[in-house]
């Protein structure tokens, strides 16, 4: 693991541990309406500080808390056009299976990869602690996932070339 | 499977069912080549008699690059006059088939290579005004060629392709063979240009491959191709020009034969390993995903037994 | 007029009684300190930097939490989180853990640590989204591997600013460790922001 991983990783638990306290709360605009503030936006009161936490210029991750629910972003490290298309194939894979991961967003908010959207039935229903280690492993599986398809790719690509070069010879 | 097979390998099987002796049997196949090539197998005289056509999207072009002549060489007293609706026609008469094995199979492989003959003209006439200029140059000092020779050949383009062609252009101490390929979509494109960068340094870096083609690509037409008329202005940046540098060693009439077999396959073989590789990093993500979920899961409460017995041993669920 | 679809207006936006325009001044407390300009800041930034240079990193960023300008304007804040990284930056890893105790562990420590751990998540998400701003498609053309390999470990070199980060994250763990998740709910529910 690299040395700022570590600590980045560990900022990310604690601030999502603290994140992940929510209420039920219906709807003080419309009767009968229960939805998760962080979204709806209609009542600022209800909404926190959003909290950044970042490793560099290229991942970072955005909380922003609400009274029943709290959005959690991710931006994955992109370095190359590589990535950038890997990294975008990935999340949308997995967006397009948003119906089983029933805390991912289906579309992630603007200048991030990728979004969680956690309400208090998920808190309810759910252990606490898991779901932040599954968003921790997420993290690191994602980086290690990109890593290990461009490696593959390039060494697909040596192999290929050579192997069509190599009759000429 | 890494590299393609040069002929067609459903022809070949099917020729080969037909020679082995079989009874005869009435065929009516048509068969599918990659560039868009379709072959029509049939028997419309007589059982035993085998009529195979070919359907080249750029048959004019190749005729006019001396594709006719080659044909002629390659399938001389087996060629028909063309069926509707193809370019080319030969016919075997299962009856009059050569008497050894050996050369029963190898018409078999020639008639499989149907393809790779008629896309062979270009290339031989373009092999052919090499030798020629190199034999012209060889009189000149560097300096002191003519026009002519130091340029080359005209550029001979086929279209082989709804929008991809192949440029053949002869010097006299090399030939080059541009391709141009177009990439549908964004992945694609990123793909080739690792699989190209890698088919550029390849050279460069493995000692064994020194003597092979120099591979050079770029995203607009190189200069070989100015004023010809049909390249596209790269303005559009979907297009790849891949040019490939023969050196005389592959020009050579033993080494000619492979060399053009083998350099027709590179537009295939290249998109094939593209998607082959997307296919193997979906499944990959795929099996990623699947692993998320799982983790995902382990968040929901076990279930604690649900089922209780009471003090008389009768069973019943706690409503939950 | 004409041209504004009017299906399109937010009328909640136009009622005063709606909770879109809840009066958010009413959530912070009375005792709020005087507003602050970004010259007050600057003052309080040499003296932080007076007593920065003077050895006493302790001091510096005790001072620095105690005049963290709560009620000035976005400049004046600015200023301020300057200052706060400086000091934080200026502080060798090994001295961390003692420094904070130092700071946090006497009268009044538990709002100087509320207050650094608002600095903290100001100074990751300012840097941010500035400089952020990734272009997707740098070059087009091949970009040339000095013949070798176009084949790199992603997690060698950090992006920009990885360095600054790292010495704000070094400074959270260090803080989470020190005042637990409490401090991070805090920053997320108090509305004096810094």
């Amino acid at each position: 693991m690299s040395q700022s991983l570590r600590p980045y990783l560990q900022a990310v638990r604690s601030s999502l541990t603290a994140a992940l306290a929510l209420s039920n709360f219906a709807s003080q605009t419309s009767e009968r309406h229960n939805v998760p503030e962080i979204e709806a936006a209609s009542s600022p009161e209800l909404l926190l500080n959003p909290l950044t936490i970042s490793r560099n210029d290229t991942e970072r991750v955005l909380i922003e808390p609400s009274v029943n629910s709290v959005r959690i972003s991710l931006k994955v490290k992109q370095a190359d056009e590589i990535e950038h298309i890997l990294v975008h194939k990935f999340t949308r894979f997995l967006t397009q299976r948003a119906e089983s991961f029933f805390i991912l967003r289906r579309k992630p908010i603007e200048g991030y990869d990728i979004s969680f959207l956690v309400t208090n039935y998920h808190t309810e229903a759910l252990l606490k602690h898991k779901l932040v280690d599954f968003i921790l492993q997420f993290m690191e599986e994602v980086d290690k996932e990109i890593s290990e398809m461009k490696l593959f790719l390039n060494a697909r690509a040596r192999f290929v070339a050579e192997s069509f070069l190599t009759p000429f010879d | 499977m890494l590299l393609l097979d040069y002929q067609n390998v459903l022809i070949q099987s099917l020729l080969t069912e037909r020679f082995s002796g079989a009874p005869p049997a009435s065929i009516d196949q048509v068969v599918s080549d990659f560039d868009g090539v379709t072959f029509h197998l049939s028997t419309p005289e007589s059982k035993t008699k085998i009529l195979v056509s070919i359907h080249v999207k750029c048959f004019k072009e190749l005729v006019q690059y001396g594709a006719q002549a080659v044909l002629e060489r390659e399938y001389g007293p087996y060629i028909v006059s063309p069926e509707p609706g193809y370019d080319f026609s030969v016919q075997i008469d299962l009856e009059n088939l050569p008497a050894e094995q050996e050369a029963r199979e190898e018409l078999i492989m020639k008639l499989a290579l149907l393809k790779r003959n008629a896309m062979a003209a270009p290339f031989e006439r373009a092999f052919d005004e090499f030798a020629e200029l190199a034999e012209e140059a060889s009189r000149y000092t560097s300096e002191s060629a003519p026009q002519g020779v130091k340029e080359g050949g005209e550029v001979m383009s086929i279209h082989y392709r709804e929008e991809e062609a192949i440029y053949i252009k002869a010097s006299h101490d090399r030939v080059t063979v541009i391709f141009s390929t177009v990439f549908r979509e964004e992945t694609d494109r990123i793909f080739g240009k690792v699989f190209l960068q890698e088919f550029v340094d390849a050279r460069r870096r493995v000692v064994t491959l020194q003597n092979a083609p120099q591979v050079l690509f770029r995203n607009t037409p190189p200069l070989e191709l100015e004023g010809v008329p049909g390249v596209e202005n790269a303005s559009e940046g979907e297009m790849s020009y891949v040019t490939f540098v023969l050196f005389p060693r592959h020009l050579t009439p033993q080494r000619r034969y492979d060399s053009i077999s083998h350099i027709q396959t590179f537009r295939d073989y290249f998109h094939y390993h593209i998607k082959a590789s997307k296919a193997y990093i979906h499944t990959r993500m795929r099996k990623r995903t699947a692993d998320f979920l799982q983790v995902l899961n382990r968040a929901r409460p076990e279930n604690e037994e649900r089922e209780r017995k009471t003090a008389s041993g009768r069973t019943f669920r706690v409503q939950s | 007029m004409s041209q504004i679809n009017y299906r399109t207006i937010n009328i909640d936006q136009l009622d005063p009684e709606s909770s879109v325009n809840f009066p958010m001044e009413t959530l912070l407390p009375a005792t709020l300190p005087q507003p602050e300009t970004s010259s007050d800041a600057a003052n309080v930034a040499s003296q932080v930097r007076q007593l920065l240079r003077g050895g006493d990193a302790e001091g510096a960023l005790r001072h620095a939490l105690d005049t963290a300008p709560l009620g000035g304007d976005d400049r004046a804040k600015e200023v301020h989180l300057a200052t706060v990284i400086e000091v934080l930056q200026g502080i060798r890893q090994g001295e961390m853990t003692r420094v904070l105790e130092g700071v946090c562990g006497s009268d009044g420590g538990a709002e100087r640590a509320d207050c650094l751990m608002k600095y903290i998540y100001k100074g990751m998400s300012s840097f941010g989204p500035s400089n952020g701003a990734r272009s997707p498609a740098k070059s087009v053309s091949p970009q040339s591997t000095g013949g070798f390999s176009q084949i790199q470990g992603r997690n060698l070199g950090e992006g920009g600013g990885g360095q600054q980060m790292s010495v704000l994250l070094n400074w959270h763990e260090k803080l989470v460790e020190l005042t637990g998740t409490g401090s991070i709910v805090r920053v997320m529910t108090d509305r004096r922001t810094v």
